[in-house]
C-alpha cells in the first residue's frame, strides 16, 4: 500500500510537463460503468459505493463466471431461444453489466464488432435480443470476500457466425 | 463512509495487484527516454487498470514511441474486461513493434478469449517463422502453443490435422507435458471416432492429472462399448465436486464438460 501511495503522489509529476497537450481521460479502472439515467434502470442498485466492483476474474475460483448450473445453463437457456440475425451477421456483441450482491444485474453496456475485431453499427434486432436474454438471466451468484458482499462487474461475449451464436464466453 | 471507501479501496487494489505483469529489464535500453519508458511501464504495471496506470503508459509511448512493452501492458486491462477493440488496437500495436515477443501471446488470447481460431492459427503461422518448431507457451501455462494450435484446427473440425500436430509434438525429445494434454488429443481422437487411441490418451491423462472431464470421456467410451460406465460416471461426479476439474480464472477451458453433462450421461 506503501507503494501505491508514491506512485499516486509521483505519476503526475510525469505529467506536470505536458501544459497544452489533450490527455486521455480514464475511468478510475479501466471498464467502469457509471449510471446513465437515460438508459440504465433507476431501480438497480449497487451494493459498493459510487462506481466500485471488482472484477469477475478478481473472484476465487472464478470460473470465468459464476452462475447457477454454469455456464451450461446460460448455453441451454439461449438454445431455447433459437435466435438468429436476417443479416448473417458474423462477429461478436459483448455485453458487460454489474452483479450487485443480490445477484442482481444491471447498468449493462453493449459492444459490437466484426471478425476484424473493428467496433461497427450494431445489428439492432439481434443485438436487443441478445440483451434482452442477458437481463433475463437470474443466475449470478453473488460475491462475498472476507464477510463483505461485493458488487462485480461481468461480461458475456457471444460469438457470432452467419447469424447465429456459435459460442459464449468467457 | 470513509472506511467503507478505504476497504474496497484496498480490496480493489489487492485485487489488481494480484494480476501484476513480469517486470522488465531496463538496463538493456542504451536511449534513456527509452529507459525511463521502460521504468514508468514497469511500475505502472502493478497497477494493472487504474487511470494512472494507463495515464503512465500513454507517458512512457510519448517518450518512446517504439517501446512495445507500454502498449502491451496498456491492452491488459481491456482484454480482461471484455473491450475487445481497445485491445485488439493497443495489442496490434505491440505486435507491429516487436513481433517477436508479442505474436505469441496475441494468438493465445484471440484463442482463449474470443475463440478466433483462425485468427490465432494466422499468428501462430507468423510466430513459427521467428521460433521454427518452438512456439513457446501459453501466457497461463497451462499448453505449449502447438497443442493451442492443435485445438484451433479441432474447433475448426480438421481433426487430423489437429492429431497430427499433437501426435508430433508429443513425440519431440525432452517435451514436457501440460496439465492436460493428452485428454486434449484423446477428445480429438474420440471426436474422430478412433476410440481405442482415444482411451489410451485418457488412461495416460489419468497418470498426470485424473480430472472430472478425463474420467466423464473415459466413461463414455465404456458406454459406447456397451461396457460398464456408471463407476467411471460416479467417480467423475465425484471429482467433479472435489474440485477436480479444468480450471481457468478467465475463461472456460475448451472442451470443458459441465457438471450436468455428467449427471446426464
Amino acid at each position: 500500500m506503501k507503494n501505491l501511495l508514491y506512485i499516486f503522489f509521483l505519476l503526475p509529476v510525469l505529467f506536470s510537463c505536458q501544459s497544452e497537450k489533450s490527455v486521455t481521460v480514464y475511468p478510475n479502472q479501466v471498464g467502469d460503468i457509471v449510471f446513465d439515467k437515460n438508459i440504465d434502470h433507476p431501480d438497480f442498485k449497487r451494493c459498493m459505493d459510487k462506481d466500485y466492483g471488482i472484477q469477475y476474474y478478481s473472484i476465487n475460483n472464478s470460473n470465468g463466471l459464476q452462475y447457477k448450473g454454469e455456464k451450461f445453463a446460460i448455453i441451454q437457456e439461449l438454445e431455447k431461444l433459437n435466435l438468429s440475425s436476417p443479416k448473417k451477421t458474423t462477429g461478436y456483441i459483448t455485453i458487460r453489466f454489474v452483479v450487485n450482491c443480490e445477484g442482481k444485474t444491471g447498468l449493462f453496456r453493449i459492444q459490437q464488432m466484426n471478425e476484424n475485431y473493428l467496433e461497427e453499427k450494431p445489428d439492432k434486432d439481434f443485438s436487443a435480443k441478445l440483451l434482452n436474454f442477458t437481463k433475463s438471466l437470474n443466475g449470478w451468484i453473488p460475491i462475498e470476500i472476507r464477510g463483505k458482499k461485493l458488487d462485480y462487474y461481468q461480461y458475456l461475449t457471444y460469438k457470432i457466425t452467419d447469424g447465429k451464436v456459435s459460442e459464449i464466453l468467457p | 463512509m470513509e472506511r467503507f471507501q478505504k476497504y474496497y479501496l484496498s480490496l480493489i487494489f489487492l485485487a489488481v495487484y494480484s494480476q501484476i505483469s513480469a517486470q522488465v529489464n531496463c538496463s538493456i535500453f542504451t536511449e534513456e527516454n527509452c529507459r525511463k519508458a521502460c521504468e514508468i511501464s514497469n511500475q505502472a504495471g502493478e497497477y494493472q487498470g487504474l487511470s494512472l496506470s494507463q495515464l503512465a503508459f500513454d507517458k512512457a509511448i510519448e517518450i518512446c514511441p517504439t517501446y512495445d512493452d507500454a502498449y502491451f501492458e496498456k491492452s491488459v486491462p481491456y482484454l480482461k474486461n471484455g473491450d475487445f477493440v481497445t485491445w485488439k488496437i493497443l495489442i496490434d500495436k505491440a505486435v507491429e513493434l516487436n513481433p517477436k515477443e508479442h505474436l505469441g501471446y496475441r494468438a493465445w488470447c484471440r484463442y482463449q478469449f474470443l475463440r478466433d481460431y483462425k485468427g490465432a492459427i494466422q499468428d501462430f503461422d507468423e510466430l513459427e517463422k521467428y521460433y521454427p518448431g518452438n512456439l513457446g507457451y501459453s501466457k497461463n501455462g497451462d499448453y505449449n502453443l502447438y497443442v493451442v494450435k492443435a485445438i484451433c484446427y479441432s474447433a475448426l473440425n480438421q481433426k487430423e490435422k489437429a492429431i497430427q500436430i499433437l501426435d508430433h509434438l508429443f513425440k519431440s525429445k525432452d517435451y514436457h507435458f501440460g496439465p492436460y494434454d493428452h485428454y486434449q488429443l484423446g477428445v480429438t481422437y474420440f471426436e474422430s471416432n478412433q476410440y481405442d487411441k482415444a482411451l489410451e490418451n485418457f488412461e495416460k491423462q489419468s497418470k498426470v492429472y485424473d480430472f472430472a472431464e478425463n474420467i466423464f470421456f473415459k466413461s463414455k467410451v465404456s458406454k459406447i462399448r456397451n461396457k460398464d460406465y456408471l463407476d467411471l460416471k460416479s467417480l467423475a461426479l465425484q471429482s467433479y465436486d472435489e474440485g477436480k476439474t479444468m480450471k481457468d480464472g478467465y475463461t472456460h477451458h475448451f472442451n470443458k464438460v459441465y457438471r450436468k453433462q455428467i449427471a446426464e450421461l
